[in-house]
């Protein structure tokens, strides 16, 4: 057993968080997420020089073939610095289902001009795909009509293509390939209070082709959909906590007040050793579910386990942090507060703690995924 | 990364299943049953301990030279997993996880010829005398005192917390020999060959399951020989710094927690709901059952990250925040299977987990241990430093960073 990146992955990850340290500064992020389109190109085109987005394709279609611990050893630096740019949404969830699929749009992904989103989410955190509801009726014509509503779609504002879960007649899950120009879509979109864009997609009989549906018979794709992106939030979150705790003993170690270094408090000296224990935890686990993940091992439990807890860890770690910081902590000036609100996101999304830890919590024979 | 098991294993894990199947006398399984603490029943331990080490398995973290069986930490996490699924007594840890390694490093080879083999038999059990009535977490502050006097030293004062003193033939210790200087200075590390020296008193302590586990040893002029001095006069400290990084020895504990998550999604099956269905299907048990295996699956991860030696495993912190997280865990563990067991846990049943009493349980197994279980772990905070200092501990190495 060895949980350690390789070489080749610690020398991305220096690369990457180089240049995040550099041009990813707080401000800068700021000023993003406050202009229009709500991420920014040139970080987006410095993603296609690293290779971000050719890293979650296989080489055969011109990607580099990276595998679940390359994606892992990313996405904990773009949690790290609370990255908004859409790269979990449209280049590791949407991007390799479009190379299989329909390999002829893929490079406009790999070229960084286009991105693709998908819309998934029904509302409470739809953490099983067997709970999607929204219906595709074939038409007598040909082709499909999609009528219902997706929630939290990211990206879906400035995406080009919706990768669009839905229900077909005979009950199995279908994955649709639709233009964001096909009539009768409309968009309610927003800023996540982490920093990202999303939507709520009405669908309104859009009429797409024969050839939009990728996928007949998609529960195992979407599933694997939904497992990469409970890995991936969990690195997302793993990364925003470490930040939170270095911010926070750093913060304790330097403010002080009474005469003394708040962190000369025994009450702050032990919320920060749980801060570390936190983090040690989540962070062990989500190295091991990589592992897993990367020797095509890990179930849909092991992953929404990962994803629960990096929730739970998170969140309680992130609390900390703001209260450490006193009435700092509660300002949008510092990253704590960002940060905090990066976790909450992932506690959230894709089905939400309490559900996960439910469904592990049951008997042994229903615990066990289909 | 790389999570890929040897196949060889396999070969291994049935070899280690047949014998844990095999072995054991059914007092040994009993005690395994009835065990509700680190400490499980004394003979029925000490037994076990004799068989295990007529095979050469009974100390998996020693080095082969001292007789330990030469296991990769790949075989030792599966002999750990298989040893835990039988529910069979945990060794006593007190000879084969502290005095043991501790002699091996900084013994002198009379020491280790003439305590070793009879630590990995079992037929010496060792109590450990290092806290005083007024010096627990401030251990460094002992006032238990030792003066030199020919060839002996003459001890006078207590000790207490001595595990099984009452069952132990031998005892390590810690005496003050010098009051000059830091209080960590003039701490001396001592081994005493008898529990019956004339003017030594051990008084067991019952503790909050009933059982008489604690002790307290009192010593009024009790003559011991220096030649049972481990290290230099003055420098115990250092010896008993060096004893406490073995005191895990480097056994797994994830494997215990998630047995006992097993056993109470096992009990969950059949333990009525207030109204009405069974306790399984209780949404609230069920969350709490799932945070509970997902903390204890995260822990096992840190086990990992501690075995193969990644940066995370190899954290300053790490002791401590591995006695934090497995202390505190195992609490975890004991409060949900307390509840789980609810009004059955209130009868207090003494004789029938002792061990042969022949006294059946007044209800299941899980009800029988679940509450002196809860009661046993609320000292697994407390001991060995407790989760105060070890939290001061994890801070400070953050202030460092």
């Amino acid at each position: 057993m060895d949980f350690s990146f390789t070489p080749e992955q610690d020398m991305l990850r220096e690369s990457l968080a180089r240049y995040l340290a550099r041009h990813y500064t707080l401000d800068e992020r700021r000023r993003i997420i406050a202009a229009q389109p709500g991420y920014s190109k040139a970080v987006w085109n410095q993603f296609a020089e690293l290779g971000l987005l050719h890293l979650p394709l296989p080489e055969a279609l011109g990607g580099l073939g990276g595998n679940p611990v390359d994606l892992v050893a990313v996405a904990e630096l773009l949690g790290r610095h609370a990255v908004v740019e859409p790269w979990l949404a449209s280049s590791v969830i949407c991007a390799p289902v479009i190379a299989r699929y329909a390999p002829d749009r893929l490079p406009g992904l790999l070229d960084g001009s286009a991105t693709c989103a998908f819309a998934y989410e029904e509302g409470h955190g739809t953490a099983d795909p067997a709970d999607i509801a929204m219906r595709a009726e074939p038409r007598g014509e040909g082709g499909f009509v999609l009528d219902g509503e997706k929630r939290l779609v990211l990206g879906a504002d400035t995406a080009s293509t919706l990768l669009v879960a839905a229900r077909l007649p005979d009950g199995k899950l279908g994955l649709f390939l639709i233009e964001r120009t096909a009539p009768g879509q409309s968009l309610t979109s927003y800023t996540t209070i982490d920093g990202r864009r999303g939507a709520t997609v009405r669908f309104d009989n859009v009429v797409v082709d024969p050839a939009a549906l990728l996928d007949a018979d998609a529960a195992a794709t979407i599933t694997a959909l939904v497992q990469t992106a409970h890995l991936l939030l969990s690195a997302e979150a793993v990364g925003a906590m470490e930040a939170l705790l270095e911010l926070a003993a750093t913060h304790a170690a330097t403010r002080s007040q009474f005469g003394k270094p708040i962190a000369a408090f025994q009450a702050i000296a032990h919320r920060l050793a749980d801060m570390k224990l936190a983090y040690v935890k989540a962070r062990s686990l989500l190295l091991q579910t990589a592992a897993l993940a990367e020797a095509g091992l890990a179930s849909p439990r092991d992953t929404a386990m990962l994803k629960a807890q990096a929730g739970r860890l998170g969140r309680q770690l992130g609390e900390s942090a703001v209260q450490v910081h006193g009435g700092l902590g509660m300002t949008d000036e510092l990253a704590v507060g960002h940060l905090l609100k990066r976790v909450l996101f992932v506690d959230l999304a894709f089905g939400a703690g309490d559900h996960h830890f439910r469904i592990i919590g049951r008997p042994a024979a229903d615990a066990m995924p289909a | 990364m790389n999570i890929d098991r040897d196949p060889a294993l396999a070969a291994f894990r049935a070899e280690v299943a047949h014998f844990l199947d095999t072995a054991p006398t059914p007092d040994i399984r009993e005690a395994g049953l009835k065990t509700t603490c680190v400490f499980a029943p004394f003979e029925a331990t000490m037994a076990w301990q004799k068989l295990l080490n007529q095979k050469g398995w009974a100390a998996p973290g020693w080095p082969a030279e001292y007789g330990g069986p030469g296991w990769t930490p790949e075989q030792r996490a599966v002999f750990d997993e298989e040893y835990c699924k039988r529910d069979l007594p945990p060794l006593l840890p007190n000879g084969l996880q502290m005095v043991g390694p501790m002699l091996m490093d900084l013994g002198t080879e009379e020491q280790k010829a003439k305590y070793l083999p009879r630590i990995l038999s079992g037929e010496d059990y060792w109590t450990q005398g290092y806290s005083e009535p007024g010096a627990g977490s401030d251990l460094a502050s002992l006032s238990c005192m030792a003066v030199a006097d020919g060839d002996d030293y003459v001890i006078n004062g207590s000790k207490i917390w001595t595990t099984l003193a009452h069952k132990a033939n031998r005892m390590f210790m810690l005496v003050r020999t010098s009051t000059e200087g830091r209080k960590q200075q003039g701490i001396t590390f001592l081994l005493l060959d008898r529990m019956d020296y004339p003017g030594l008193e051990v008084r067991p302590i019952i503790g909050l399951d009933g059982f008489p586990e604690q002790c307290e040893v009192f010593f009024t002029d009790v003559r011991v020989p220096q030649s049972g001095r481990v290290g230099a006069e003055n420098d115990g400290w250092t010896v008993a710094k060096a004893l406490l990084k073995h005191e895990r020895g480097g056994a797994a504990l994830s494997p215990g927690f998630f047995r006992k998550i097993a056993l109470m999604r096992e009990a969950a099956s059949t333990t009525r709901a207030p109204g009405g269905g069974m306790m399984a299907d209780d949404s609230v048990f069920q969350r709490d059952l799932g945070v509970l295996e997902a903390d204890v699956t995260a822990y096992a991860a840190f086990e990992n990250m501690i075995r193969t030696g990644h940066a995370l495993g190899r954290d300053p912190a790490m002791p401590s925040l591995n006695k934090i997280m497995s202390s505190e865990l195992g609490q975890q563990v004991s409060v949900l299977a307390m509840r789980l067991a609810g009004i059955e846990g209130l009868p207090l049943q003494l004789a029938a987990l002792d061990v042969g009493s022949g006294v059946d349980p007044l209800g299941s197994w899980h009800d029988l241990v679940a509450m002196p279980a809860y009661l046993n772990a609320r000292a697994t905070t407390i001991y060995a430093g407790t989760n105060e200092v070890q939290r001061d501990l994890i801070a400070r190495s953050l202030g460092q960073a």
